[in-house]
Parts: C-alpha cells; structure tokens; sequence
C-alpha cells in the first residue's frame, strides 16, 4: 500500500470512529496508536507517549489552564454585571444602542478570557434577556451575541492562538499582537452594521425611553468605573508582557491571580463558586490536554509518512494551482469542514495538515510572517465556519443557553448579516496582511 | 459478578474523584510558580528552576486529573448522532468504542513505561524484565542492591538538569488510574445496557 493510501486509510478510520460519538482523544489516540503499531511495530509502540513528552516541553501551553480559570472566574462571579449596566446607561439613547453596546462589551470579555465560550455564556445570560425585555428583534439579539462572542478567540488572551502556534511553531506573542487590530477592526464593522440597520429599521433596536436611562450624573460616573475593572486585567497581563519583564506563560498567571483578586476584592468570590470553578478548569484544561496529547501522536505518525509533502504534491504540482488559489481554496475548505466538525476537532485534525502547507506558499512575504498572518484568517474562518449552518458549533451553544421561544430557525436567520460582515473582514485582511501585521511588527522591532 | 463490578466502579470512582478533587487546586500551584519566576526575574536572579518545575506541576495537572474529568464527562465527543441516541444505544456504542480508547491507554502507559526504564539507565529491550530485577533486588538486597541496578540516571538537558524519572512515574501511575477509569466506565455501560445501575 503506497503511504498516501495509509495515510487516507487512518483519516478516514478516524473520521468514522469520532462519528461514534467516542471521546475525541480516544478516537485520535487510538487510531494512531494502532497505526504506528502496524507501520512500525513495537518501536512504533513508543510514538503516542513520546507526545506526552513533547507536550511537556511545550511551555506556552501552561497558559491553557491559567486563562480557563481565569474565564471562569469571570463568568461564574459575574463581574461583568456592572460592565453591562455601564453601557445600558451611556449607549442607550441611540437606536441600536442597546445592541453596540453589547459587541463593546464583548470586546472587553475577549480583553480578559480566551474563550469565545465565555463570551456568549456572559452574553446570552445577561445581555439577552435585558435586550428581549426592550423590544429589541430576537433575530438581531442572537446574531448581535453569536458575532460579538466571536471576538473572544481573536483579541488577545487567546487560547486558539495558543494553539495554533503549537502547530505551526511560531510565536505566540506575535500572533496574539496580530489579533488585535483585525478584532477591532472587525467590532467596528458589527457596530457600523448595528447602527446603519437599526437607523434604517428602528423597529429592530428600539432607543430606551427617557426614565429608562434615569440616572444620576454621579450615577453614571460611578458605572464608568467598573469598566476600569478590564482594562486594569488587561493592563496586568499585557503591560510586563509588551515590555519584556516577563514571558507570556508568567503574564497569564498574573491575568488569572489579578482576576481572582478583583472578584475577591469586590466581595463575589465564595468557597463554592470557587471551587466550581477550579473544578470545570479541572475538566476543560484535561479535554484540551488529552486531545492535544492523541492529536500529537497522530501528527507524529502522519509526518512520519510525508503526509503533508503528498497533499502539497496534490495541489502544487498536480493541479498546477498558483499559491493564492490553494490559500483561497484552503479557506473554503474550512468552511465546509466547520459546518460538521467542532473546533477541537478542527484545530487538531487538520491545521496540521495545512498550516505546514502555508508556510511553503510563495506570497511575497517572509515565512515567519505568513505564519503569522495566516493564524487570523485561520481564526476567522473557523469563527465563520462555526456560525453557519446546518451544523455550527455556536449555533448550537446559543441554542442550549437561550430561552425557549427563540427557535433554531430564529438562531439561522439572525447570524447572515454578521456572517456577511464577518466574511469582508476576512477578505479584507487577506487583501491588506499589514492590518494583522503592523502591529506585531510595530512592537518588536523596537 | 455485579457485586464485584460494583464494588470495583465504587472503588476507582471513589479514589479517582478524591485525588481529582486535591488536584483541582494545581491551578494555585502553577500559578504561584510562574509568579514567584516572574517577581525573581524583576528583582534578584531568575530562578533556573520555576521553568521545568512549572512544566512538571502541568503534567501531574493533566495526567492525575484526567480520569476525574471523565467522571465530570468533560471530555467532548462529536455528537451530531450521538446526541439523538438513546441510553441504551449510547451505551452500546460506547462499550465497543472505548476498546479503542483502552488500547490506547494501553500503549501510552507501555511507552511510558519503556521510557522511565530508559531514564533509570536501562537501554535494553525488555523493560519489564529491568523492573523485575530491580523490584527482586530491593526485596532481597534492600535499596543498595537495587541501586546497583541503576545505569546512567536520564537528567533533562538544561542548565538546572532535574532527573525525569519522577516525573514519568507520575504519568504512568496518571495512565494507570485513567485505564481503570476506563474500565468502570465500561462497566457502568454494560451494567446500562443490562438495565442495572452502578
């Protein structure tokens, strides 16, 4: 059998053994266990813990477990409460308000967790209901939480892009940098969308009435404050990191222990909800461990039969395709795979095939940022992939948390004009790298 | 027989919950190590050590953990059939399916294994025969038989240079306890399927 047939045979194989609803890491892992047994025999034996070791090694994944917790933290003590009272307050009276001010609050959460989970848990519990109650269309309320959750894995702290170096071996300070500006970038055009919609439509953002907003002058003061409460989390974790006193795994830790602080600090922290969260960082931070540690001996036994030289043969030399067509043809291939796979899935199974491939693309840039600027469209695609239908994984997260007379037909509808959005982003910062670029290039060639 | 699968799921799930519970806290661990790097590297030397140190806490973090987190059933699957199932078809199912994860278990505990073996100085090939000699030697001889034993002692090649042998006896024991939990969680599936519970 030639290698690319062993090769086909074990994706296949482990494509249909996820689809028995086995855990994901058991499926990977078993697969490439019995692969390397075969291929290779006993000394084949020793490739899945030879992962556990290079995982050992792989010190930036230490920041898995410190932003997980520091999610929680957040989430479960719900600090962002007064966040969201604080935009309620100032954005209120234009039409839409309501709606920008939840995507400027969601830009805050990206700010502090790497997890676009918590992002739409936080927006779904407290910005949804407060929304329906003010007439606000339900169709543009879901989009508005499904897009602005988005936003969590691409402005830094970033778990995705955590790993996402792994695979691709490039530096996660840098990617992290590169996400800022295409996040930003991207929140303006939701909030530009929001505002010219309900404009246009005013029945779909209804303005709060006068006594709605009631609030004394100092009363509105007092709410600015808490949204000093993100930018101090971020500061913390972002300041020492910039200037170089410490690495970006200490940096996590200061964002996680200065998360705690504050909630201590201002009297949310129990026994119980700690050890809650303690308890789901326990489980989370395993499943990403377990899946990474099956994907890697996968990976091994994939690069140990030339794999990726045979897809590039494929598309290079088969094909005859110039080096932007197969990045195109790449990003659309995503999307497809989104709309069946889940993110962990996705990430594990086949950015290791392609990122090695983007990194051998001729596009007229340096390898080492290629990588780079790759990681945000690879971000975006795979946020865009997951909010399309029929099979998105945030589709179905918005499903279990919002109340029931919202239906799936409801979540499908509302989520095409932020997909829309969401696509001309990412045409435009494949169009111009130098917006995900500048900024990492700004900071470290100092 | 349902005894004495209850009595082992009951056992197993106990122990693993209660160490999971200890291990939960690592968080604090870790976190105390990459701050106390941090604060040594702003005001005296940096300290050689916090790295490694920190890359052990996430190991024994993960390994020890894992068999509470799939009692807490974080561990996703792909659930576009999956989910629509019923119990007992999901039980049927997963008593097939989770061989695989078993084997894999399996062979990641015998890698482990080797490696240790190899970390103790032992370069040969039958790594089960080096732990029997070495357990014999320490019975009779007592811990200077069984030093004697030891080969070139595997040190991890940076500047502080701890011995890894520790660290891979906390994995092996990690992929022993998940391989048990496994096996309950096997038989919880098959107790479902029978209509008992465990």
């Amino acid at each position: 059998m030639s290698y690319e047939m062993i090769a086909l045979l074990m994706f296949s194989s482990m494509m249909l053994m996820l689809l028995t609803g086995q855990r994901v890491f058991g499926a990977i892992g078993g697969i490439a266990a019995i692969a390397a047994l075969a291929l290779w025999g006993t000394g084949g034996g020793d490739i899945p813990f030879s992962a556990a070791m290079k995982l050992m090694k792989w010190y930036p994944l230490l920041t898995l477990p410190m932003f997980i917790f520091m999610g929680y933290v957040l989430s479960e003590t719900k600090i962002a409460d007064d966040l969201y009272k604080m935009f309620h307050v100032w954005m209120g009276p234009i039409n839409g308000g309501l709606a920008i001010g939840t995507i400027l609050l969601m830009v805050l959460i990206s700010a502090m967790n790497g997890l676009s989970v918590a992002g739409m848990a936080i927006g779904a519990t407290i910005a949804l209901p407060e929304l329906l109650k003010r007439k606000y269309d339900k169709r543009m309320v879901t989009g508005v939480i499904q897009a602005g959750s988005s936003l969590g894995i691409l402005v830094p702290p970033s778990v995705v892009l955590v790993l996402y170096a792994m695979i691709a071996r490039a530096p996660v300070g840098q990617l992290w940098l590169a996400g800022i500006m295409p996040g930003l970038m991207m929140a303006g055009m939701f909030v530009v969308y929001i505002a010219v919609r309900c404009r246009i439509q005013p029945e779909l953002g209804p303005a709060l009435s006068e006594d709605e907003r009631q609030a004394s002058k100092e009363e509105k003061y007092h709410l600015l404050l808490a949204g000093i409460l993100p930018i101090v989390i971020f500061a913390a974790m972002m300041v020492p990191f910039v200037m170089g006193k410490t690495s970006l795994v200490e940096a996590s830790a200061i964002g996680a222990m200065t998360a705690l602080l504050a909630s201590i600090i201002r009297r949310r922290m129990t026994l119980d909800i700690l050890i809650l969260c303690l308890k789901n960082t326990l489980g989370i931070s395993c499943m990403f461990m377990w899946i990474i540690l099956a994907a890697l001996g996968f990976g091994a036994v994939f690069d140990g039969l030339g794999a990726v030289k045979a897809i590039e043969n494929l598309f290079t030399d088969q094909l005859g395709l110039s080096p932007w067509m197969i990045l195109i043809l790449m990003q659309l291939s995503f999307l497809v795979m989104g709309t069946f796979l889940d993110d962990t899935a996705m990430l594990v199974i086949v950015a290791p095939l392609y990122v090695p491939l983007v990194g051998t693309l001729d596009l007229g840039m340096p390898r080492n940022e290629v990588l780079i600027w790759y990681g945000v469209l690879y971000t975006i695609t795979t946020q865009i992939a997951y909010m399309t239908p029929p099979f998105g994984y945030n589709l179905f997260l918005m499903r279990a948390m919002a109340p029931k007379d919202i239906t799936m037909r409801d979540i499908y509808g509302s989520i095409t004009p932020f997909v829309l959005v969401m696509a001309l982003a990412l045409v435009l910062v494949m169009a111009f790298p130098q917006i995900a670029l500048w900024l990492p290039e700004a900071i470290y060639s100092r | 027989m349902l005894k004495a699968a209850r009595f082992y799921v009951r056992m197993v799930d106990g122990f693993n919950r209660r160490l999971g519970k200890i291990i939960m806290w690592g968080v604090f661990v870790m976190a105390g190590i990459l701050l106390w790097s941090s604060i040594s590297k702003t005001f005296f030397n940096p300290s050689l050590w916090t790295l490694e140190i920190a890359q052990f806490a996430m190991v024994a973090y993960y390994v020890l953990g894992g068999p509470y987190s799939i009692q807490l059933g974080s561990n996703v699957r792909m659930d576009l059939f999956y989910a629509e199932w019923s119990v007992k078809k999901k039980a049927w199912f997963d008593s097939f399916t989770v061989l695989l994860l078993l084997f894999y278990l399996g062979v990641l505990l015998y890698g482990a294994l080797n490696s240790t073996a190899y970390s103790l100085g032992y370069f040969g090939k039958e790594p089960f025969v080096f732990y029997w000699d070495l357990i014999t030697a320490f019975v009779t001889g007592g811990p200077e038989a069984a030093s004697e034993k030891l080969g070139y002692i595997e040190r991890s090649p940076t500047a502080w240079r701890p011995y890894l042998w520790p660290i891979k006896i906390v994995m092996i024991f990690g992929f022993f306890l998940m391989l048990l939990q496994c096996v309950a969680e096997l038989l919880k599936d098959i107790a479902r399927i029978k209509g008992e519970t465990i």
